[in-house]
């Protein structure tokens, strides 16, 4: 019998790396300033859970050029939407799971 | 990963989630609320049949949607970028409601289903959107369309009475939506 926790991806359950998922699981796109502003983190911190994203295949980028300035999208690939809906139902099944050994 | 750490992990997510879905939400609520407020005023008063009625009935949704467009703008400037495709659909689907309940009144002679039947549309409409983006305020909205349209019904008030009533409902989400505009524009920046 494996242990329910197995369930859980490695590259998804990380604080910031679930943010991002979730974010972009409400947007048709999301830009790299609007992710560091709302998940509160710092650039290099957020090219780092970007890149663990997109090579796993959760979220892919997109650069370009808008009103001469740079800008990076970045949109979640159905695999993405998939893979944070069974992670958030998995933590949360595993959370739910812990209250009821700890009520009883 | 310990307990704690997915806890918080989870509540993390969350928050984030709120915010994008309030940030996409925002230009798309305007235009939903404020557009079928009008279609509801429409049937609840002789808007259709005076000039200033109509300008009004067109007035609402153009402002509406230019509302939505510098929200809309504002938003992909700051970058996030969404699709309106479910928001449309309710407000279609509101406004196709609403019409056909006030054709079925007039279709079938029943002068007060034609009158009121829009505006409880527009008012269950109202709520199934408050519980499904879980916004106490657009609930609010809804329980005052329904005190107006009861108010009228009930007292038997003029057209002018009751123009005047929805007029202020009207500058109140008006209002409520330049301040939600507002706050999430102080977030934003």
């Amino acid at each position: 019998m494996t242990h329910p926790s197995s369930a859980l991806d490695d590259t998804i359950h990380q604080r910031v790396r679930l943010g991002i998922l979730a974010v972009l699981s409400e947007s048709r796109r999301a830009d790299f300033s609007y992710l560091k502003e709302v998940l509160e983190v710092t650039a290099g911190n957020l090219s780092q859970h970007l890149a663990i994203l997109e090579e796993a295949g959760h979220i892919q980028i997109v650069k370009g050029f808008e009103d001469k300035r740079s800008r990076t999208w970045i949109t979640v690939t159905r695999k993405g939407r998939t893979a944070l809906a069974s992670e958030v139902a998995t933590m949360k099944a595993l959370l739910e799971g812990i209250a009821t050994i700890q009520r009883a | 990963m310990n307990v704690d750490e997915a806890r918080e992990s989870l509540a993390f997510s969350e928050h984030a989630r709120k915010r994008a879905r309030d940030d996409v939400g925002r230009p798309w609520l305007a235009l939903v609320l404020l557009g079928s407020l009008s279609v509801a005023s429409l049937s609840l008063t002789d808007a259709a049949i005076t000039v200033t009625g109509l300008l009004w009935v067109f007035a609402g949704p153009l402002g509406a949607g230019a509302i939505t467009l510098y929200a809309y703008r504002r938003n992909r400037s700051i970058g996030i970028d969404s699709s309106p495709a479910a928001y449309a659909a309710i407000a279609v689907g509101i406004l196709i409601l609403a019409y056909a309940v006030g054709w079925i009144g007039y279709v079938f002679h029943e002068p007060s289903l034609a009158r009121v039947g829009p505006a409880f549309i527009v008012v269950a409409g109202y709520l199934v959107l408050a519980w499904i983006e879980r916004k106490w305020t657009i609930a609010a909205v809804s329980l005052a369309l329904l005190a107006v349209t009861v108010a009228i019904i009930g007292l038997d008030l003029t057209s002018d009475q009751s123009m005047a009533l929805l007029f202020s409902l009207y500058g109140v989400v008006l209002l409520a939506v330049g301040f939600n505009l507002r706050a999430g524009r102080q977030q934003l920046l």
